[in-house]
């Protein structure tokens, strides 16, 4: 069995006042398996981040079923989601989502204390996970005091604490420089090695030229795949331009 | 560019910010119309008809400065917030081409509207409302008025006047406000990089030092001369105290919780400490002025009332019988012993052929002077305002009785042998069983409790110390302070004969007695003595009024202004609450995708809200009890004097503004809600 099984997933949003409604995904059907790092690839407004939002049930489907790890999303009672989520997910975002108001430190334990954790126990598994994230001298810090690397290399920290089942990144490089997104895409890649299953919604070449598989969605559906194999890195990004280039031009390469 | 694109950009501009132009308008409206109201009350005929006494009058027209002193205090603070809210918007016209003089034109018209609309408003508003403020005005003061509808042009064009130069003021601020800022600052003003708290010690602590030191003065405090002169200083520490506990003393108080790990990182607690340092740092400011102002009001409302409440007592204290008759002149005089008896005749006689019959009557006669009392010793050559290291607590008035009037009014049976007394003090001293004063030593046997009896009556006002010695023969110890005159070359010794009397009769014959036991009284200490006496005839009835107007006057003076006071705090607590609102809408939402249930984020929040709102009432209640002795003090000076009362209106006080500060907290939570949700 997938970790993650999303079968016929459909989402339409209504209009305002029954105007027009948006059919924002048709019909998505994947599956990842434990370990793997998928990438989701599609221009602005082709469905990504409404994909990631049902994944992360931010969002309920119109049509369709999620399941991760043998647990039906739509099953679970809108009391236990919240737990749900903190438990089994970690969510990266773009543009960080550090609470002003707490240190680093603070900000990564958010979803411990949250779940009833002993200060003794999150201060292990941060321990554990500082230095290999290179935050270890930033923890003291606020997230004003740092860098956009350095705020979304805590965030991941953040998502990383709850060891949850699996990480979805929403554009985590978008905002950051070349040098700290290059640091941000090794520092998955390591993650993913680790076995920490990851998916990654983004448009940037690079960043999905790290995954070992790319979906591409457009128009709301997956239109095609590609699996890294044993390419390099420079072979992948080559791999996904040349897709990236068919789609643009409108061909079929199915 | 058409002329008519400002004023619409102007009127726009107040239509999409009406969240904040509302209240705003709300307020000046209602500062305009209890201006109004006041100034038709203090300067009008319309007040001058009903007030007729002269110190009622001045209260209202000193009432009517400070009313337009704190509105155009509050109207300020109100538009500085309102223009901070939008200088986005102004920032945005900048980029977009206007410059900072088409900004102030645009200023401008926005400050023409809000003129217009407090001032049309505010006066229909307060002609409206002022008959039934006339009305309860009348019913404070116990007057009968008319039910004619009254109108004064004079206070129209007053108000007119004073809120035109106090809005020109505020345009001038809000044109300094958008000088200073450069378009980008303005673009960004309400994005500004918010820095984290630092626990500052230094100015925490200052604070709190400060605080207990005011407290500590306004506790120590026993004399009513030096509370006139100490409360101030305890008024301004304890408000200087309350800024820096507000700003500084909390935010450290949260540190100290972060540092407490096992305390920290629970569920409960964590969002809530942290994102209370930041509150408190931001709104420490307005917390304090919120606490301030209702520790005015507490102060002003409970004192006011109180005095209002025991408006009866305090009359019947100062003049226990329907007449009060007084004769009084300066040094010794053996003519002293017989005195008391001829005026009595003479006034009884005088009544009687009036046809009135004198009842419950009782005099009393007694000698007094002042010194400074140190050491069991009242020193009586010292003058007081010429030491240096004046204790007002030790200014001591000693007022030497004699033991048959004692008896007499008691009805116990004393016998005192010469050298020995009764004493008693009212104040804050405790006396030996020995007093020297001046050169002479008495034995005092037995302490009295001067409250208890008819005695307290022949005390005007015990502003200061005030020492009851009951001594066996008045005149002879009268007789050996004879010589003595105080500092200013006058005789020492005052001497004063009271006779207190009802008579039953109506209130115009009772005047009609009065004014004609003066003439009498005054004819028959020219004819049968030395002369240079001097006498006083007061009717209780005709008192009466005069005292009900002045507490009465004070009574609706507080009403008033605790109006004000209460409306300002509530805009500043609206403005609060909306300006957290967009803060706390992006929070809101990180937390929630970080796995926290919309049940617990509104739980925090609610519980931070809650915090933060009990504090400056908790603060205010605080101070209030820490006042509230320096101010019973002070209604000595009225001539007050009863704990009780001032305890109960302070109560009910707290009670009734506790209530509409609920309400308020209920109402502007909701607008936070639906800016976060």
């Amino acid at each position: 069995m997938s970790l993650l099984e999303v079968s016929g997933v459909q989402k339409i949003y209504k209009g305002r006042r029954g105007g027009a409604t948006v059919e924002a995904l048709k019909n998505v059907n994947f599956t990842v398996e434990k370990g793997e790092y998928v990438a989701i690839m599609g221009e602005s407004g082709s469905g990504k981040t409404t994909l990631l939002n049902i994944l992360a049930a931010l969002v309920k489907p119109t049509v369709g079923t999620v399941v991760l790890d043998g647990m039906n999303l739509e099953k679970i009672k809108e009391s236990a989601m919240a737990q749900f989520r903190r438990d089994n997910l970690g969510y990266v975002f773009q543009d960080f989502n550090l609470l002003d108001t707490f240190t680093l430190e603070d900000n990564i334990y958010l979803p411990l204390v949250l779940a009833g954790k002993k200060h003794k126990e999150m201060k292990e598994r941060l321990d554990y996970l500082a230095p290999a994230l290179g935050i270890k001298d930033l923890l003291k810090k606020y997230p004003y005091e740092v860098s956009g690397g350095q705020k979304q290399r805590a965030a991941v920290a953040r998502a990383l604490i709850t060891n949850p089942k699996i990480i979805l990144a929403d554009e985590p490089t978008g905002a950051l420089d070349s040098k700290s997104s290059d640091e941000l895409l090794e520092l998955i890649s390591q993650v993913n090695q680790m076995g920490q299953t990851v998916l990654m919604v983004t448009h940037s070449t690079k960043a999905a030229s790290h995954a070992s598989r790319v979906m591409f969605i457009k128009d709301g559906i997956i239109f095609h795949q590609i699996y890294k194999g044993d390419s390099t890195d420079v072979q992948m990004y080559q791999k996904i331009s040349d897709t990236l280039n068919l789609l643009a031009q409108g061909g079929d390469i199915k | 560019m058409k002329m008519g694109l400002y004023p619409k950009i102007a009127a726009d501009g107040i239509r999409k910010n009406s969240r904040l132009y509302i209240p705003y308008f709300g307020v000046s409206l209602l500062m305009v119309s209890l201006f109004y109201i006041m100034h038709l009350l203090g300067f009008s005929d319309v007040g001058k008809n009903m007030t007729g006494s002269s110190s009622m009058g001045m209260i209202l027209q000193l009432g009517t400065y400070v009313m337009a002193i704190f509105g155009m205090i509050f109207l300020f603070y109100a538009q500085s917030a309102l223009i901070k809210g939008r200088l986005k918007e102004f920032g945005l016209y900048n980029v977009l081409g206007l410059n900072k003089r088409n900004i102030g034109r645009i200023v401008f018209y926005e400050t023409l509207i809000s003129w217009f609309v407090a001032v049309t408003g505010g006066i229909v508003a307060g002609v409206g409302l002022s008959k039934l403020a006339e009305l309860g005005f009348a019913r404070i003061i116990q007057t009968e008025i008319n039910y004619k509808f009254n109108f004064s042009i004079g206070s129209v064009v007053t108000t007119i006047i004073v809120y035109t130069v106090i809005f020109f003021f505020i345009y001038l601020n809000a044109l300094r406000h958008v000088r200073f800022a450069s378009s980008i600052r303005m673009l960004n003003a309400d994005k500004a990089g918010e820095v984290p708290p630092r626990a500052n010690w230094f100015v925490g602590i200052l604070g709190v030092v400060i605080l207990l030191t005011g407290y500590a003065i306004a506790i120590r405090i026993k004399q009513p001369l030096s509370a006139l002169i100490w409360f101030f200083f305890a008024v301004i520490l304890i408000i200087i105290g309350t800024y820096l506990v507000l700003i500084a003393g909390s935010v450290l108080l949260c540190r100290i919780l972060q540092k407490n790990k096992s305390y920290y990182y629970k569920t409960n607690h964590f969002v809530s400490v942290s994102s209370m340092a930041y509150r408190m740092k931001r709104n420490g400011a307005s917390l304090a002025s919120i606490c301030i102002l209702l520790t005015m009001v507490f102060v002003m409302l409970s004192s006011t009332f109180a005095l209002y409440a025991n408006r009866e007592d305090t009359l019947r204290n100062h003049y226990p019988r329907e007449l009060n008759c007084y004769a009084r002149s300066n040094g010794f005089d053996e003519e002293h012993r017989t005195l008391p008896g001829k005026l009595e005749e003479a006034l009884n006689d005088k009544a009687k052929e009036l046809g009135i019959d004198t009842k419950n009557s009782f005099s009393l006669t007694n000698y007094s002077f002042s010194g400074y009392y140190e050491n069991g010793k009242l020193d009586i050559d010292a003058n007081p305002l010429m030491m240096n290291n004046i204790d007002f607590d030790n200014v001591v008035q000693v007022y030497f009785f004699d033991i048959k009037d004692y008896n007499k009014l008691t009805g116990s049976g004393e016998v005192l042998s010469e050298g020995q007394v009764l004493a008693g003090v009212e104040g804050n001293l405790t006396l030996g069983d020995r007093i020297a004063i001046g050169d002479v030593d008495f034995d005092i046997v037995k302490s009295i409790n001067p409250k208890d009896s008819a005695l307290k009556h022949a005390i005007v006002s015990a502003v200061v110390t005030t020492v009851f010695v009951v001594v066996d023969d008045l005149e002879n110890v009268a007789s050996l302070y004879a010589d003595k005159s105080d500092p200013t070359g006058e005789k020492l010794l005052a001497w004063e004969w009271d006779y207190y009397f009802d008579t039953g009769v109506s209130t115009e014959k009772q005047k009609e007695l009065t004014s004609s036991l003066i003439t009498h009284l005054r004819e028959e200490v020219k004819t049968n003595t030395s002369g240079k006496y001097k006498i006083y005839c007061d009717c209780r009835e005709e008192q009466r009024n005069d005292f009900v107007k002045t507490f009465g006057g004070l009574f609706f003076l507080g009403i008033l202004l605790s109006v004000i006071f209460l409306v300002s705090c509530v805009l500043i607590i609206y403005y609060k609450q909306i300006s957290e609102g967009f803060e706390d809408q992006a929070r809101f939402g990180i937390m929630q995708k970080v796995g926290m249930t919309k049940e617990n984020i509104k739980k925090s929040i609610n519980s931070q809200m809650l915090t933060v709102f009990l504090i400056p009432i908790i603060f205010a209640c605080m101070h209030l009890a820490m006042v509230l002795p320096i101010v019973n003090k002070l209604l000595l000076l009225f001539g007050h004097n009863n704990i009780q009362i001032l305890l109960a209106a302070s109560g009910v006080c707290v009670l009734v503004c506790g209530l509409f500060y609920a309400l308020v907290y209920k109402l502007t939570s909701n607008a936070y809600y639906k800016i976060v949700s």
